[in-house]
C-alpha cells in the first residue's frame, strides 16, 4: 500500500507515474481490467481439480503412513541410536524456512519499496502461512504419543511439567506460534480491500455473503485507507525483525547444544539466509506455473522474475559464503572433533548429501548471472526444484551427520530414512499443496487494490490530451 | 444522516469537486477511492492516523508482559540448576521480543479497526459497489436544503451519477 506515496500535485498538469505502471505494466490499462482479470483466475478448471485430487491423495497417503507409525511405534521411522532426530525434524526446519520468503517479500520488500513484490507477494504470504502450518505438524508427528501433543505447549499446569525458559525448544514454540499468528494476520489485513471487491462483484449469494462478512464492511473510504496504510506499515515493521528472529531461534535448537557442527555462532544468520533462499525457491516453484496457467504474464512480468532471480542469486551467494565459513571455522577451530566431523560430512559418510547441497545451492544458481537465464521462466522453475531439493538436504546434512558422528567412536552410527519417513514427507507436500490449491481458487492471487496503485489513475485532463486512458 | 453521493470516473474530477464542496462548507465529506490515494487526505486535511499509538501501547505492554510472565513463572516454580541463576534475563528477552511483536501486531490491527470503525454491519448508505472497482465516490453528509447545491457542484465537475441518500 502506498503508505508514503507523495500526493500528486493537483495544480500541475498530470502525467503518468513513471515509477510504476506505464513503465512496468504496459498491458494493464484500467482498474476494471485488474479486477476482471484477477477474478477470472478464480474459476475452477479441470486441471485444478486433478491437481487438488493428487494433493489430497498425497496427504491421505501421509495420514495412512502416520497411522501405521502410531501402531508400530517410532522405530518404523528409521530412528536408531544415536540418530533420534530424522526426516521429521529435517522437514520441520525445511518447512519453517519455506515460510520465510513470504514475509521477506511481503514485509521487507515493502519497507524497501521494491516494485516487483506487488505481483508475487500475496502468493508468498499465503505460502508462508501454509508452510508454517505444515511445519507445525512435524513436532507432533515426531511424538511417540501424538495425542499428548498439548504437553508441548509451554504453560504451567498440574502435571508439574513446567516449561523451562532456558530451553531453546520452548523459545521455538513461542517463535513459531507468534510467526504463524502475525503472518496470518498480515495476510488477512492485506486481503480486506480485496474481500470488498469480491463482495461487490460476486453474483453467487452465498459467496457474496461470505465475502461481505470477511470484508467487515470495508468501503474504500479515505478514513479506512488512511488507517489501513498506517497499520500495514507497522505490521510490516513488526514482521521484518520477526522473520529474522524466528529462524535464528530455530537455529538455537542446534547451536545451543555442545555438539560438533552445531555449536557455532554463525548459525542464526546462516539459518536466516538459508530460510529466505529456500522460500524464494518455493516462490518460483509456485508462481511460474501459476503465471503460465492463469495467463498472468502481463502481471508477473519478466522484469519481476528477473528482479526476484537477482535476489535469489544474491542470497545463494550469502548461503555459499556461510557454507565456506562453516568449513573454515570447523577446520581452523583447532578441535579434532570438529575437523573429524567436517571431513566425515564432506568426504566421508555423508559426502553425497553434502555435494547435493553444494551443487544445488551454490553451483547451479550461478547460472543466474546470465540475464538470459534470469528471464527464462522454464529455467527458473527447473532451478527452483533444484533449490528445494538442495535446501531439504541442507537441513539433512545439518542434523544427521552431527547426530551420527559425535565425539567418541562408540557414539557413531548411521541413519537411513524408511518408507514411513518418505510417506509422511510426501503427505506434508500434499497437505501444503492442498491448502495452496484451495487458496488460489477461493481468494485473489494478487492484491487487486494494491495493483491499482501501480496504474495511473484515470484523469479527465490527461484523457483530453490524448493520454493513456 | 441524509446526504448526497456522487460517482466519478476520473480522479481529478472527484478531486476538484471535493475541493469546491469543501470551500462551500456544504457538510461532512467522505471520499471513496478504489485504492489508496493520499492526495485526498491532503485536500481534506485529515489528521495523522492514531493507529501508531495502539502499536506503541501494544508493543510496550507486550514486552513488559513477556518479561513479567517468565520472571513470575520461574520464581513460582524454580528449576534449580547448580550455580545458575533462576531469573535469567537474556533468554527471557527472546520471549519478551516475541510477545512484543505478537501483542503489538494485534493491537495495531485492533487500532486500525477501531479508527476505521470496522466491522461495519451495513455498507449500503453512502456507498456504491462501483467504488471498489474503478470509480471515485464523494459523499456529502448534509441537510436537505443544501443538498441541491452539493448535487450541482458534483454535476459541474463531471460526476457520472449523483443521487440523494438516507
Amino acid at each position: 500500500m502506498a503508505t508514503t506515496a507523495a500526493p500528486l500535485p493537483m495544480g500541475e498538469p498530470l502525467g503518468p507515474n513513471v515509477a510504476s505502471a506505464d513503465v512496468h505494466f504496459p498491458a494493464i490499462k484500467t482498474y476494471e481490467q485488474v479486477d476482471h482479470e484477477i477474478i477470472n483466475t478464480m474459476r475452477p478448471t479441470l486441471g485444478w481439480f486433478i491437481l487438488l485430487a493428487l494433493a489430497i491423495l498425497a496427504m491421505l497417503a501421509g495420514a495412512a503412513t502416520w497411522t501405521y507409525q502410531i501402531y508400530e511405534g517410532l522405530g518404523a521411522a528409521g530412528y536408531q541410536p544415536p540418530v533420534m532426530w530424522g526426516v521429521y525434524i529435517v522437514s520441520f526446519v525445511f518447512w519453517v524456512g519455506i515460510g520465510h520468503a513470504g514475509t521477506l517479500i511481503s514485509a521487507i520488500l515493502y519497507l524497501f519499496r521494491a516494485g516487483f513484490r506487488t505481483s508475487i507477494y500475496r502468493v508468498s504470504e499465503a505460502m508462508t502461512v501454509f508452510a508454517v502450518m505444515t511445519a507445525g505438524l512435524f513436532p507432533i508427528l515426531h511424538l511417540g504419543r501424538p495425542w499428548k501433543f498439548f504437553y508441548l505447549i509451554p504453560y504451567p499446569h498440574w502435571r508439574l511439567i513446567w516449561p523451562n525458559p532456558k530451553s531453546p525448544l520452548v523459545w521455538d514454540v513461542f517463535a513459531i506460534l507468534t510467526y504463524l499468528t502475525v503472518s496470518a494476520t498480515f495476510l488477512y489485513v492485506g486481503l480486506l480491500p480485496d474481500f470488498a471487491i469480491m463482495r461487490d462483484r460476486e453474483k453467487n449469494p452465498i459467496r457474496k455473503r461470505l465475502f461481505a462478512t470477511l470484508s467487515l464492511g470495508w468501503r474504500n473510504s479515505d478514513r479506512e485507507w488512511r488507517h489501513f496504510a498506517r497499520a500495514y506499515l507497522f505490521l510490516a515493521a513488526f514482521a521484518t525483525p520477526l522473520v529474522l528472529s524466528v529462524h535464528s531461534v530455530v537455529s538455537f535448537d542446534f547451536a545451543m547444544a555442545n555438539m560438533p557442527g552445531w555449536h557455532e555462532t554463525i548459525f542464526p544468520p546462516y539459518f536466516v539466509a538459508g530460510a529466505i533462499y529456500s522460500g524464494l525457491g518455493m516462490v518460483f516453484t509456485l508462481v511460474i506455473p501459476m503465471r503460465k496457467f492463469f495467463k498472468l504474464e502481463h502481471y508477473i512480468t519478466l522484469n519481476d522474475l528477473d528482479a526476484a532471480a537477482k535476489m535469489c542469486l544474491f542470497v545463494s551467494m550469502v548461503v555459499g559464503l556461510a557454507y565456506l565459513t562453516e568449513f573454515q571455522m570447523g577446520w581452523l577451530a583447532g578441535s579434532s572433533f570438529e575437523q573429524e566431523y567436517w571431513w566425515n560430512r564432506t568426504f566421508g559418510q555423508w559426502w553425497w548429501a553434502e555435494w547435493i547441497i553444494l551443487s544445488c545451492n551454490c553451483l547451479l544458481p550461478m547460472s543466474l548471472f546470465s540475464r538470459k537465464l534470469r528471464r527464462n521462466p522454464g529455467w527458473l522453475f527447473a532451478l527452483s526444484i533444484f533449490i528445494n531439493i538442495g535446501m531439504w538436504f541442507e537441513r539433512f546434512t545439518i542434523i544427521i551427520p552431527t547426530l551420527s558422528h559425535e565425539f567418541e567412536p562408540w557414539q557413531w552410527g548411521t541413519y537411513m530414512p524408511t518408507w514411513v519417513d518418505m510417506g509422511i514427507l510426501l503427505g506434508s507436500f500434499g497437505f501444503f499443496f492442498m491448502w495452496f490449491l484451495l487458496f488460489i481458487k477461493q481468494l485473489p492471487v494478487m492484491a487487486m487494490s494494491e495493483f491499482k496503485e501501480l496504474i495511473p489513475a484515470k484523469m479527465k485532463q490527461r484523457a483530453a490530451g490524448g493520454g493513456a486512458h | 444522516m441524509p446526504g448526497v453521493i456522487g460517482a466519478f470516473h476520473e480522479m481529478d474530477s472527484a478531486y476538484y469537486a471535493l475541493e469546491e464542496l469543501k470551500k462551500k462548507r456544504l457538510g461532512d465529506l467522505t471520499v471513496y477511492t478504489p485504492t489508496a490515494h493520499h492526495e485526498f487526505d491532503e485536500l481534506l486535511a485529515r489528521p495523522e492516523s492514531h493507529v501508531r499509538r495502539w502499536t506503541l501501547i501494544g508493543g510496550a505492554f507486550g514486552i513488559t508482559f513477556g518479561y513479567f510472565i517468565w520472571v513470575w513463572i520461574t520464581r513460582y516454580w524454580p528449576l534449580v540448576v547448580g550455580g545458575k541463576a533462576i531469573v535469567t534475563y537474556v533468554p527471557f528477552t527472546i520471549f519478551a521480543f516475541e510477545v512484543m511483536v505478537l501483542i503489538g501486531s494485534l493491537a495495531t490491527v485492533v487500532g486500525m479497526f477501531a479508527n476505521s470503525r470496522l466491522p461495519r454491519l451495513t455498507a449500503t448508505v453512502g456507498y456504491d459497489p462501483r467504488f471498489s472497482g474503478g470509480h471515485y465516490g464523494v459523499w456529502v453528509e448534509t441537510t436537505p436544503d443544501k443538498a441541491d447545491e452539493a448535487m450541482t457542484v458534483m454535476r459541474q465537475h463531471g460526476a457520472e451519477e449523483v443521487r440523494r441518500e438516507g
